[in-house]
């Protein structure tokens, strides 16, 4: 089985990357499971035909933690693609973090954490212990940053590069970076600087996913690009990554930057 | 109690906010203090009152109650497992509600104090604790002292009653230490007003701003003199009387502060300490030393000057004398510390 993690900054396109890759991947005949890890609880809508499903933690609240089933948290998506939301508590109050944590001790309580690759689509930073859940207790062994070549987002990548270069100092580690993807926001030499901040942090570029109207289209009739229009370049761009992650052998323990050198970096691609 | 200031030494020794505000909050007859966290911090704050007490021969239980919050509260905030709490403490019709909050939901951020704002009909008081991440013992018991007083009321005249303020409920001689400032206020003509906070009632509190003195038991920050003068304006002494010289000292601050003449009671003190000079005259000429034991505050001075009064010499060589847990408050509390010494000079 094969565990990987989608990280970075939010509304950098992680859900619909993270939608289109498992899609992609179900296609390959492989059995898929995707879970949110984000109270926004959105991952998985374009999965489910913008059905709203009820988050694990909703559950909680209503019925308490004892008395849920396997089939009250996980419902069966896009070519049979398990859904799971963590969902959380209401903004403002509790701690998100630790409502991950519950979510992951439920689900292996209940034994529902199995098939060929489960994707953890997570939360835009590591912003504490519970959001870093996913790549702990050896979860996802693969870590893909999702970012564009906008500096917030260079910045919001590279910080996760720190959680998970921190995390590999553990004895029973088993995360490691699998690499960048581009998801563009059509600036010029948007790839050559993604590249060469992959290059840097000691990883590599994994897709280059240029902007295309298709995205939103599909999305706005509550489809994945593979579902909605599986004939496009998009949805082949998709089909590229999802091969390519799950070929991918060549993990790394990320080398974060220094704030000024990220910065200087950036100064270097940019056009003025 | 102990005078190393470090975390680690005041966790181990005094234990958190939540038991220093408890020591005072707790002692208010007709209320009920809510400890908002997760069950253990009350089981263990009320285990440690019952033991303590059982060992100055007191059988006693609190009303303490617990807010539970487990991990479905941590997880959506705790604020309705207070809110719960609060309704339950209402069913024992207390005439105040205290809450104590731990560690866990300051940690998660509970807004406790918009929940204690709303208007029950009975004052609910937040007390700022925030479990060890507010501090230790003593921060809880001064935040105790500081919020019961929002149940004081504004009073037209002084009656010229004292306060007394802050007495360590948990202390072995509490008793004894208030009989004994009692007798030297009584000495000076003065009456108590309110025990600020010893088994008194939610309405004795209400008259706190009566009194135009507060003796505090031990304000070594100072902080509750100041928040009293700028609260009530009543004036503080800043601790009970310990020593011999301090003990007159006492009656004569008291006295200018609530314009009282102090010669005779001072007169009487002398004679009490003469007589204790005489009935201890069989230690003189002895040699003592002291011992902390690493952890006690050693006020040696007041002992110093406690062995020069009966005639005791102080030397690394003389018999060990242990240093008692509290100190020695006015002429009897020396008596008592004197009949210990014998104990071990004799022994």
């Amino acid at each position: 089985m094969k565990q990987i993690a989608l990280y970075g900054k939010g509304g950098i396109g992680k859900s619909t990357t993270s939608a289109n890759l498992s899609a992609a991947l179900s296609g390959m005949g492989l059995d898929i499971m995707q879970i949110g890890c984000d109270p926004k609880h959105d991952s998985t809508r374009m999965l489910t035909h913008g059905k709203w499903i009820p988050t694990v933690l909703d559950l909680v609240r209503e019925k308490g933690n004892q008395d849920l089933s396997v089939e009250e948290i996980v419902f069966k998506g896009y070519n049979n693609i398990r859904c799971v939301e963590a969902g959380g508590p209401e903004p403002g109050v509790g701690c998100a973090g630790r409502g991950i944590i519950a979510t992951f001790q439920l689900l292996e309580r209940l034994d529902a954490m199995y098939g060929d690759v489960i994707l953890y689509d997570v939360l835009g930073d590591v912003v504490c212990g519970g959001f870093a859940m996913p790549m702990r207790e050896g979860y996802a062994q693969e870590v893909y940053l999702v970012t564009s070549g906008e500096l917030m987002s260079l910045y919001a990548a590279n910080n996760i590069c720190k959680a998970i270069s921190r995390l590999s100092k553990r004895v029973r580690n088993k995360c490691t970076l699998g690499g960048v993807i581009c998801n563009s926001a059509n600036i010029a030499n948007e790839r050559e600087l993604v590249e060469e901040f992959a290059r840097r942090i000691n990883s590599s570029l994994v897709a280059y996913i240029p902007r295309d109207r298709i995205v939103q289209i599909a999305e706005v009739n509550k489809q994945t690009v593979i579902e909605y229009a599986p004939e496009s370049g998009q949805a082949a761009v998709y089909r590229r990554l999802a091969e390519c992650i799950f070929n991918n052998k060549n993990m790394s323990v990320p080398t974060p930057l220094e704030t000024d050198e990220l910065e200087s970096l950036a100064l270097e691609y940019i056009e003025i | 109690m102990n005078s190393n200031p470090l975390h680690l030494n005041t966790s181990r020794f005094e234990g958190c906010t939540v038991t220093g505000a408890l020591s005072v909050s707790a002692f208010v007859n007709d209320a009920v203090s809510i400890v908002h966290g997760p069950a253990g911090c009350s089981h263990l704050n009320m285990n440690l009152f019952h033991t303590t007490l059982l060992q100055h021969n007191t059988f006693r239980f609190f009303d303490i109650i617990t807010s539970g919050m487990d991990e479905n509260d941590v997880i959506f905030g705790g604020e309705k497992a207070l809110k719960e709490s609060i309704t339950t403490a209402l069913e024992r019709s207390p005439k105040a509600i205290f809450v104590i909050s731990t560690c866990i939901p300051e940690t998660i951020g509970d807004d406790i104090l918009q929940i204690c704002a709303e208007d029950r009909g009975v004052p609910v008081i937040p007390i700022k604790s925030s479990g060890f991440l507010g501090g230790s013992f003593n921060e809880g018991y001064e935040s105790a002292l500081t919020a019961l007083l929002e149940l004081a009321e504004p009073q037209e005249r002084h009656d010229g009653g004292v306060n007394i303020v802050g007495e360590k409920n948990l202390e072995f001689e509490v008793e004894e230490n208030f009989l004994e400032v009692e007798r030297l206020l009584s000495a000076l003509n003065l009456d108590v007003n309110v025990r600020f906070v010893r088994d008194v009632d939610t309405n004795d509190i209400r008259n706190f701003c009566k009194g135009d003195l507060n003796v505090i038991r031990d304000d070594q920050t100072g902080n509750l003199t100041r928040h009293f003068e700028k609260t009530t304006g009543i004036p503080s002494v800043g601790s009970f009387p310990t020593g011999p010289g301090n003990t007159i000292k006492f009656l004569m601050r008291v006295g200018d502060v609530c314009g009282v003449d102090s010669r005779d009671a001072v007169q009487e003190e002398f004679a009490l300490q003469e007589e204790l000079v005489a009935d201890f005259s069989d230690l003189r000429g002895e040699t003592i030393t002291f011992d902390s034991f690493g952890f006690q505050n050693t006020d040696a001075l007041i002992f110093d000057e406690v062995a020069r009064l009966i005639g005791i010499r102080v030397d690394d060589s003389g018999t060990v004398i242990p240093v008692p847990m509290g100190m020695p408050v006015g002429t009897t509390g020396l008596r008592h510390m004197l009949k210990q010494w014998r104990r071990f000079i004799h022994a």
